[in-house]
């Protein structure tokens, strides 16, 4: 007790120093606020959207600021814990009184500081695919939308002369959401129900509530879904639609392999597989397999070659110029590679930059006008634009896993507008049964 | 020697006639393929590749084989090259041993000559300048169809096989013909009734209702899995328009689904005794550390990630070779580069250095920590989960926070198919793998002077020690092997799932229930528990279509029976446990 009391208080005066400090710097500074886990399960993920965070801001900074003031980001941890990124967000507005926060992966992350940013009028850039249904006033949704992943997948699919879709997935809001749209869209394509593999449940009044197979984060054992795949993909012209997270697709993927089913066969398409989680995949075994992204690193654009080498560099030497405390520790130099999160956190940074050169004034209400009206910035993955349902409008890559971790692109998609109300807007084709 | 001023530039038109005469034969697969490698559209490539099928060119297969297995590769031409301006890319295959400044020969694609230099000489590569021409899926399926008629007549079946099944799959009647005439010759069994499944599966497209009727009646003999869709679409097709046809393709469907349920029981059995021998290879270790020892090993899962590690290792050093820096101190292990064939037995490597390794981790574990805890077997909770959480910021530190990569080795990741039923190659070895283990265990308890050893002092340690055994020794060594076989777990898990710093927490609940159910201290117990539990999870997943509704059923039973049998299938009755 009295050591938490010790601490508070020491804390306490850091603070009023740090604050002491800092006000010193006001004119010349802007406090960007980043919100991404850096410790527990989610780190291995959100810590590659920190490093490019600080690394977009030291560009910047170099180029000058924004409206003249440099940015000064304040990194804290939400330690892939809920209720802390609601308690870390709350510090960030209240206390550091930030212009802007960049932050969230999951989506019961933004979900829980969502009606932080609500009641204090922030302003959340949330970079990482999503399941839609969503618009909030104080976030902007960088993020696909499930319009600008799953359902150009399908088309592509179904450009390909597939017919029959087996529905997989990890057991949580994301998949089981992108699924129920995916299953109205495929049977608006004309795709009959019992072409649709995983299963279907329905409640006692006979509306789907449910479509696919769900697997528990940590899930080892993949034999029965997988022979139920080779089943299903017996008479050919199948493929399947894979939204496991993390490293649950590394048995997935040995299963299938062993199974003796390929890329050829039944393509598997990806939607949480990007060049990042790729790092701790076997290649070999995913070679041929699909992703369906708004980026990729084997983008050949000027554009992106600057960014991927740029960011490359600045990783041997981290740091934010300009900012109080330059420094920037805990980067890892080796292996980096720059994935569709990374860059549609740096699209996000540079939007919000514009818009406030636009709004001349950092206040979130003009910020935030200026965005819906819409706001344009050509992005290593090709041009971005906001739009005023908090989404942006962003070309669609549909590639294919290489062995050296890489995507072949093989079809773009472009100016996809995001749409994240797709529930029900899709009509069934009623012309088998 | 006067002779050879004269003969060469005869011969030099002698070699220029020969290639000139090939170039005209082979023009147009030959351009065409170096035209679809060096493109960057996918969809032009696709159409060229396409273009050449019913080819049956020898130099296409060899070809196409050799660009699907990533043998050709994009050059872009260097200053100073014989037909081939500078910076325009070209294909080319390598041939020849590499020199000193890891140059090769080359061949170009499009004429089917080796690489000259403007003066005549021939010109060598820098192969990490080039890039190895790859493929999409799509491409890879129309190469599929070009090579489909090169495999028809392949020497080897299981290559046969395939490329009959794939043409069945598409039912194009074109290919009708060639299937005939292959039917004809064909002497291998399996082969010939994949021909009679695939001819079928073109005639169900058959105008004629008799022919049509004809192939639903064969694949329904045939119980073709693969030909339900083909059916029911008949089915559907002709439901009002050919009755009769409708009726066969319903009965022959019948047939197909009754296949379909003897298929299903015999590959539910066999995926639960997979499972089960998974959980029992895990829970092995943990029968004898904590089951005859009594200590409530929760380090057991960082034994099996110490395993998992170990294969990893092994694996990169019959490799590339792997860095690691713990804590700052770069540490370099050479790899000695084996090939393909050698590398493919790195797992063979890998077992007993995962044992070995598991083994001294383990050693230390209980000369460190545990021997002071034989008696109070709550402090050894408390002190081996400290251990698992030290253990795991460890392989952290060494490893790092991603998971690594283990490759399983080619004779792991195939699959036969008896009858339908898959038997992955991955999941035949492991009940293999751990009835070996239990008949290894059981062998060193009961028919060695070490085991007689053990199960005095798990007996009795005090009275043991009377009569001169030296327990400290005995129970270092008990633990010792209890983490071995851990390790083993270990090696065996990296070729099925992931190696992270927290895999031993995916298994050792698993582990516990297992012996748990089995009897603490009944190797016999532990086994049969391993395998109700594989079993009854893969059947409730089979009839309930859902993973994780099936193992809360499982769980829930296993509390139910806890409650009726709290000491486990079988009671070990020994005076320590009585104390």
């Amino acid at each position: 007790m009295k050591s938490t009391k010790l601490l508070g208080l020491a804390l306490a005066t850091a603070a009023s120093t740090a604050l002491a400090f800092s006000s010193h710097a006001e004119e010349d500074t802007v406090k960007v606020g980043v919100l991404h886990s850096l410790s527990g399960t989610m780190a291995i993920s959100e810590t590659s959207l920190r490093d490019v965070l600080l690394f977009t801001f030291d560009e910047i900074n170099k180029a000058g600021g924004v409206m003249g003031k440099k940015i000064e980001p304040v990194v804290v941890d939400g330690a892939s814990n809920w209720p802390l990124f609601a308690e870390k967000a709350h510090q960030l507005l209240e206390q550091d009184k930030v212009a802007v926060t960049f932050g969230c992966w999951t989506s019961v992350s933004r979900k829980s500081v969502l009606p932080v940013f609500e009641a204090d009028k922030g302003l959340l850039f949330y970079p990482v695919q999503y399941e839609g249904e969503e618009e909030s006033p104080d976030i902007f949704y960088t993020a696909e939308a499930v319009n600008q992943q799953a359902t150009p997948a399908v088309d592509y699919l179904l450009s390909k002369g597939k017919k029959k879709f087996y529905l997989l997935g990890s057991d949580y809001v994301y998949p089981q959401t992108t699924n129920l749209i995916l299953l109205e869209y495929l049977l608006s394509k004309g795709v009959p129900i019992e072409n649709i593999g995983g299963g279907i449940k329905k409640d006692d009044s006979g509306k789907i509530i449910s479509a696919g197979k769900y697997t528990p984060f940590g899930h080892t054992d993949y034999q029965q879904i997988v022979a139920e795949i080779k089943q299903f993909a017996a008479g050919g012209k199948a493929c399947v639609i894979n939204t496991l997270n993390g490293d649950t697709n590394v048995p997935f993927f040995k299963e299938y392999a062993a199974a003796g089913l390929t890329a050829e066969t039944c393509p598997v398409c990806s939607f949480s597989i990007s060049e990042d989680e790729f790092r701790g995949l076997p290649a070999k075994q995913l070679v041929g397999q699909l992703g369906c992204w708004t980026y990729f690193e084997s983008i050949k654009s000027p554009a992106n070659k600057k960014f991927v080498t740029n960011f490359l560099s600045w990783v041997k030497s981290p740091k934010v110029t300009g900012a109080p405390d330059a420094d920037v520790k805990g980067v890892k130099a080796e292996g980096r590679v720059t994935c569709s999160p990374m860059v549609l956190s740096y699209d996000g940074v540079y939007l919000w930059k514009k818009a406030v050169e636009k709004a001349k004034s950092f206040e979130v209400t003009k910020v935030v006008a200026a965005l819906e009206e819409g706001i344009e910035f050509d992005g290593p993955g090709g041009m971005v634009k906001s739009q005023k349902n908090h989404h942006l409008t962003k070309n669609v890559y549909i590639g294919e896993t290489k062995a050296d971790g890489q995507f072949k692109i093989l079809k773009e998609y472009p100016n996809v507008v995001g749409e994240p109300h797709l529930m029900g807007t899709f009509k069934t084709k009623t012309a088998s049964n | 020697m006067p002779l050879l001023p004269f003969l060469r530039p005869l011969l030099g038109f002698a070699a220029a006639f020969c290639f000139a005469t090939l170039a005209a034969h082979a023009e147009s697969p030959r351009v065409a393929i170096a035209k679809a490698i060096v493109t960057e559209d996918a969809d032009e490539q696709v159409k060229l590749v396409g273009s050449l099928t019913g080819s049956t060119d020898a130099t296409v297969h060899d070809l196409l084989t050799a660009w699907k297995e990533g043998g050709t590769f994009i050059c872009t031409a260097p200053s100073g090259l014989l037909d081939a301006p500078e910076g325009s890319k070209l294909a080319v295959q390598l041939s020849g041993p590499k020199d000193a400044d890891g140059k090769q020969a080359a061949t170009r694609i499009d004429t089917g000559e080796s690489l000259k230099n403007a003066d005549g000489s021939a010109a060598r590569l820098l192969c990490t300048d080039l890039d190895a021409a790859d493929t999409s899926s799509d491409l890879r399926v129309v190469m599929h169809s070009v090579l489909e008629l090169f495999a028809i007549a392949s020497p080897d079946p299981h290559t046969r096989f395939n490329a009959i099944s794939q043409m069945g799959l598409s039912q194009d009647p074109a290919q009708l013909p060639v299937l005939l005439a292959r039917q004809s010759i064909e002497t291998d069994s399996a082969v010939k009734r994949a021909l009679r499944e695939a001819i079928a599966q073109i005639q169900l497209k058959s105008s004629d209702s008799a022919v049509q009727i004809h192939a639903a009646q064969e694949l329904g003999v045939l119980r073709s899995l693969s030909s339900r869709d083909a059916l029911l679409q008949l089915a559907t097709d002709s439901d009002v328009a050919a009755p009769t046809v409708a009726k066969a393709a319903h009965a022959a469907l019948r047939l197909i689904e009754q296949h379909l349920s003897v298929v299903n029981f015999y590959g539910t059995l066999f995926r639960g005794l997979s499972l089960g021998s998974v959980l029992l290879v895990v829970a092995i270790g943990l029968a004898i550390t904590f089951g005859l020892m009594g200590v409530i090993n929760m380090a057991h899962g960082e034994l099996i990630a110490v395993g998992a590690y170990a294969t990893y290792l092994v694996q990169n050093i019959f490799g590339a070779g792997v860095e690691l820096s713990p804590l700052g101190y770069p540490i370099h292990f050479r790899g000695f580069n084996a090939g393909a064939a050698a590398y493919d037995w790195y797992f063979v490597v890998a077992l007993p250095i995962a044992f070995i390794s598991a083994a001294i981790v383990g050693l230390i574990l209980e000369r460190c920590v545990i021997r002071f805890l034989y008696r109070r077997p709550l402090e050894s909770l408390l002190a081996t989960w400290g251990m698992s959480l030290v253990l795991q910021q460890l392989f952290r530190l060494v490893f790092g926070a991603n998971n690594v990569q283990v490759y399983s080795p080619r004779w792991l990741s195939g699959n036969w198919t008896v009858f339908d039923v898959i038997l992955g190659w991955n999941r035949v070895f492991v009940i293999g793998f751990a009835a070996l283990i239990i008949a290894g265990t059981w062998l060193l308890l009961n028919k060695t002077p070490l085991g007689l050893l053990i199960r005095a002092v798990m007996q009795n340690r005090n009275m043991a020690a009377c009569v001169g055994v030296r327990t400290e020794r005995v129970n270092m060594l008990t633990f010792a092997f209890g983490s071995g076989l851990a390790g083993l777990a270990g090696a065996f898990l990296s070729q099925i799932g992931n190696v992270g710093p927290i895999l031993g927490q995916d298994y050792i609940v698993g582990a516990f229930m297992t012996v748990v159910v089995g009897g603490v201290g009944s190797l016999a117990g532990t086994v049969l528990s391993a395998l109700a539990i594989g079993i009854s999870d893969q059947s409730l997943q089979q009839i309930l279509l859902n993973p994780v509704l099936g193992k809360i059923l499982v769980l829930t039973a296993i509390i139910l029976f806890l409650q009726w049998k709290p000491a486990g299938l079988f009671v070990t009755r020994s005076r320590s446990l009585e104390s």
